[in-house]
């Protein structure tokens, strides 16, 4: 065992170097008594035979050192000396390794976090097998991906090869009622080779079988693990149990393993159950369910895309009126559940990238300062007899050691961070469950440590070996050489360059943000409490039962004291968009393809548009007179007018709607007024055209209630909890929340991120401030005796000041110009997440950069102002 | 490090292993018994075999133990390993080879 025995040779030289020494000098000694008695017995004189013994042995030391490098495992040795002698020198000087490690602890801990949730969300894949298979097939229409309708989502299951499979789902929502409190549950209709597709089996009972989806079949289910947890209290015995589901009793026939989480937000799968207006060849218009395939074998995702494009091509021939120009999309199941996300996931990975260099051109820049002022200790040891390289290692090793310091520092912030990204990112983050800190977390934070390490170390590293013992001998105690100041300098300019970069793009981000969160959504958020309810389809059969619901649930509000408004509809603003349907419009020619009027579609009560404070700018509102009975009539929005009735006078003409997916979304009537636009489904969305039909009219099942109040939302809330209950005890109320939460929700994402890349920014600006205060306090400290002779000869504070002040802002200066270039080039990334500010906008090319001057500033007077202080007759007198 | 010692390093090596051949020994031992064999080869200093007998237990030709030498003082011992006998025969073999191809351009002149 060879190996063996050199493996413990080389553990004993780490664990016990001082017992190999001196076993060496033992041996050595041993041999020079041996030699001088002999030669003591051969007739040299007793104090000469030592003396002779030695100069046959020749030099002991070299001999010693030769012998060290021949026993192997020096680099060891020596990394251990530069090690421990690097803890002892960063010891000495503890303001400068905590800022150094705290320095690199901020950048390595922003970067693995970010790191992390990069990993879990873009890297990761799903957790399904051979998730690369897995695609999304979608609808295009006019350039943007849009849902599938039941029929064409039928003809490409029928016509396309490329897939061994390809389900259908939708999400909705299903009251369970009959255990406990009644719930409004997030349900997904499936068809039934759903799970097949995913290649995902129930962790208990079994998955659906085929036929189950027909609309005929017995209802069945498959619960979520999370539901069957919370609700369920992980019973396995639920399984074969009956439930009630929106009143119908449907059999628990599985429980799903917990990492499916598609789609997400839900809790069970139920079957699609798709009737025959459903999938009849004329709702080809009505585009609701999502599609999700598995490619076959021999499938590329090139095959399939151009195999569902020519069955694309081949239906907008058979069904020009609906599918006429009507694209496909397919993309893998992975890159259409993040794409929204990646963008601005990878804009903050870049921002973390600047901070980590700025961090590291920070220590950079620090080190060298350290390297300066220890030029006498490296000169010592260059007499001494070290070599370049030996010195060069020794800085690198201290370089090393700070990274390895920051970079455990830094690891616990990460661990800390990733847990806080986690819980406070907005529910959209998909995939979010899969964030946490792992193997290849942890080897990203090493390799970026390790990294910084070496970039921060190596500037330093040749620096302190650079030259010659002659030229440090030379230079005295105070040689400074002037190389390393101009490097600072330089780093300094850098990293000043770099946070310009960074808090341009912020401030654009920030001021994008601020202008979004003032747009008007066109109706008055405030003060306004929203709910929601959906009735039972069992008790609630037909819509005249859904209306005298309608009206006794909005007249009991409105008698509620300080309740000014109280209305409902299907569907709220910014909450839950709404349908998009297209429609006809009375006396005209039909138009088909793209170009066919399409709106969003509202039902709503009278009192709706006061609660919600969306004006009345033509013509006449919903009364109460028109109800069931009454001609049917219509509302339209101020877009809906101007982009069909461009050049005349909507009011009196009549619409259609398309073929809707159930008859009560279908209807028509005549225009009876006009009201204001109001933003469906993103502050940053346009309005798009919208009509309104009165509830009365047209009841739904589905309804939110918005209630306008002079007191709080909490306070009305709960009101109008006891009043549903008090209607009916058996009604879930869910989405309970006010309207300012919900605009405030609708930017939530967004706000996440801005104020995600604003602290980065906001930190990389803290460690800039950090550098230029290093170098002017060094360069104060350097300069003491010439700024007291200065002060001593009749130089005003103020003028010395003013003095080095120039110093630190000609390098700020030079920093913010070279980061406005870059940032001009690079914040042309930014365009699509910026709304309405320009990539180049003036005032935050103005605001950052007086913004960095200030911080500068601040930087570049504390150290001064500490030196000025100070008596010059005591800095003149100050040796060294 | 010049060519001489290159060679002298080479030929120290088989020395040693072919002294503890014979038997273990400490450091001054393998000394005066090469020195008895051929005092050129250590005229550079007796210390150059120390570096030389690391290097060779560093490669696991050679073992070493702390023992009692027979003038009852406390010594370190080297002592062939099975590695190290098979080394010694195929050094002796390529420093055969290697003097018979001296000697017989030597002889050639």
């Amino acid at each position: 065992m060879r190996w063996l025995s050199k493996l413990r040779r080389r553990v004993r030289l780490i664990v016990d170097r001082k017992g190999v020494e001196r076993e060496m000098r033992d041996e050595m000694r041993f041999h020079l008594e041996m030699e001088a008695e002999e030669l003591t017995r051969f007739g040299a004189a007793e104090s000469e035979a030592l003396r002779l013994a030695r100069r046959r042995f020749g030099g002991v030391a070299r001999f010693e050192d030769e012998a060290r490098d021949a026993r192997g495992g020096r680099w060891l040795e020596q990394l251990r000396q530069d090690t421990r002698y690097a803890m002892r020198v960063l010891g000495r000087g503890r303001g400068f390794a905590a800022v150094a490690m705290l320095t690199l602890a901020l950048g390595v801990g922003a970067n693995t976090a970010i790191f992390s949730v990069v990993r879990g969300v873009l890297l990761r894949a799903l957790p399904y097998p051979e998730p690369e298979r897995l695609v999304a097939v979608q609808s295009v229409i006019r350039g943007s991906p849009t849902a599938v309708s039941p029929p064409d989502f039928l003809d490409w299951r029928a016509q396309a090869k490329s897939f061994a499979g390809i389900a259908a789902y939708f999400l909705s929502t299903t009251n369970l009622t009959g255990t406990g409190e009644p719930e409004r549950l997030t349900q997904a209709r499936v068809s039934a080779n759903f799970f097949d597709v995913l290649g995902i089996r129930p962790a208990r009972g079994r998955g659906f079988l085929a036929g189950e989806d027909a609309q005929t079949a017995p209802r069945v289910a498959v619960l979520s693990d999370g539901l069957w947890r919370r609700r369920f209290g992980a019973d396995p015995s639920v399984v074969g149990r009956t439930i009630r589901l929106d009143d119908f009793p449907t059999t628990v026939i599985g429980i799903a393993p917990p990492e499916l989480k598609l789609p997400v937000g839900v809790d069970l799968w139920l079957t699609t159950r798709f009737d025959a207006r459903d999938v009849d060849p004329r709702a080809r218009g009505a585009r609701w369910i999502e599609v999700v395939g598995r490619l076959s074998s021999t499938a590329t995702l090139a095959g399939a895309r151009a195999e569902v494009s020519a069955i694309a091509e081949r239906l907008a021939l058979v069904d020009p009126r609906h599918d006429g120009g009507v694209t496909s999309r397919v993309a893998t199941l992975q890159e259409d559940l993040v794409g929204g996300v990646r963008t601005p996931l990878l804009i903050l990975l870049g921002a973390v990238g600047f901070v980590m260099l700025i961090a590291c051109v920070n220590v950079a820049s620090l080190s060298l300062g350290r390297t300066a002022a220890r030029e006498t200790e490296l000169t010592v040891r260059v007499a001494l007899g070290a070599g370049r390289g030996r010195i060069a290692r020794q800085i690198l090793t201290e370089s090393l050691v700070l990274a390895a310091g920051g970079g455990i520092a830094g690891l616990a912030l990460a661990v800390l961070g990733t847990r806080a990204l986690v819980a406070l990112a907005p529910g959209e983050l998909p995939l979010v469950h899969a964030v946490h800190v792992d193997g290849a977390v942890l080897s990203f934070s090493l390799a970026v440590t390790l990294l910084s390490g070496i970039v921060f170390g190596v500037v330093p590293a040749l620096q302190g070996s650079r030259q010659g013992i002659e030229a440090r001998l030379r230079a005295g105690s105070r040689g400074v050489s002037l190389g390393s100041g101009r490097l600072r300098r330089m780093l300094v300019v850098t990293e000043v360059a770099l946070a310009m970069t960074l808090l341009a793009g912020a401030g654009l981000l920030v001021r994008s943000l601020t202008r979004l969160a003032a747009v008007d959504p066109g109706f008055r958020p405030d003060h306004l409490a929203t709910f929601s309810v959906t009735l039972s389809p069992v008790r609630y059969p037909d819509a005249a039962r859904q209306e005298q619901f309608a009206h006794e649930l909005e007249t009991r509000l409105e008698r509620l004291p300080a309740v000014t408004a109280a209305g409902i509809s299907f569907g709220l603003p910014l909450a839950n968009g709404g349908f998009g349907f297209t429609f006809t419009i009375g006396g005209r020619p039909e138009v088909s393809g793209p170009d066919e009027p399409r709106a969003q579609v509202r039902i709503a009560t009278p009192d709706f548009f006061r609660a919600m404070g969306i004006p009345l700018v033509r013509g006449r509102g919903f009364t109460a007179r028109d109800d069931e009975t009454a001609p049917r009539v219509i509302l339209i929005s101020e877009a809906a007018a101007r982009r069909y009735w461009p050049n005349e006078d909507p009011i009196g003409q009549t619409l259609q709607t398309g073929w809707g997916r159930d008859e009560t979304h279908r209807f028509g009537g005549t225009i009876i007024g006009v009201v204001g636009d109001v933003r469906q489904f993103s502050l940053a969305m346009a309005p798009l055209p919208e009509i309104y039909g009165p509830l009365a009219q047209r009841p739904l099942d589905e309804m939110s209630v918005v209630i306008h109040s002079t007191t709080t939302t909490s306070t009305v809330l709960a009101a109008a909890r006891a009043i549903v209950r008090e209607l009916d005890a058996e009604l879930p109320v869910y989405d309970v929340r006010s309207y300012d939460e919900i605009v405030r929700e609708s930017i939530a994402e967004r706000r996440f991120y801005v104020t995600l890349l604003a602290m980065f920014a906001g930190l990389a600006l803290v460690l800039a401030a950090i550098g230029i205060y290093g170098v002017i306090a060094y360069s104060v400290q350097q300069r003491r005796r010439e700024l007291g002779i200065r002060i001593a000869l009749g130089a005003t504070r103020e003028r010395v000041i003013g003095l080095v002040m120039r110093q630190g802002m000609t390098l700020t200066i030079a920093g913010a110009a070279i980061g406005l270039g870059v940032a001009g080039l690079l914040t042309r990334v930014l365009r699509g997440q910026l709304y309405e500010v320009s990539a180049t906008d003036p005032l935050t090319f103005l605001l950052v950069p007086a913004i960095l001057l200030v911080v500068a500033a601040v930087a570049c007077i504390v150290p001064l102002r500490r030196a000025i202080a100070v008596d010059p007759a005591t800095t003149i007198r100050a040796e060294s | 490090m010049d060519a001489r010692a290159d060679l002298l390093q080479g030929t120290l090596d088989l020395l040693i292993l072919k002294t503890l051949a014979l038997g273990a020994l400490h450091g001054w031992g393998i000394a005066k018994r090469i020195g008895q064999l051929s005092s050129d080869v250590l005229r550079v200093g007796q210390g150059s075999l120390y570096p030389a007998l690391y290097r060779l237990e560093d490669r696991g030709w050679i073992d070493a133990e702390w023992g009692i030498s027979p003038e009852g003082r406390k010594a370190k011992f080297y002592r062939l390993t099975a590695e190290g006998r098979r080394q010694l025969g195929a050094e002796t073999e390529t420093w055969r080879v290697f003097s018979l191809a001296v000697n017989h351009v030597l002889r050639a002149t």
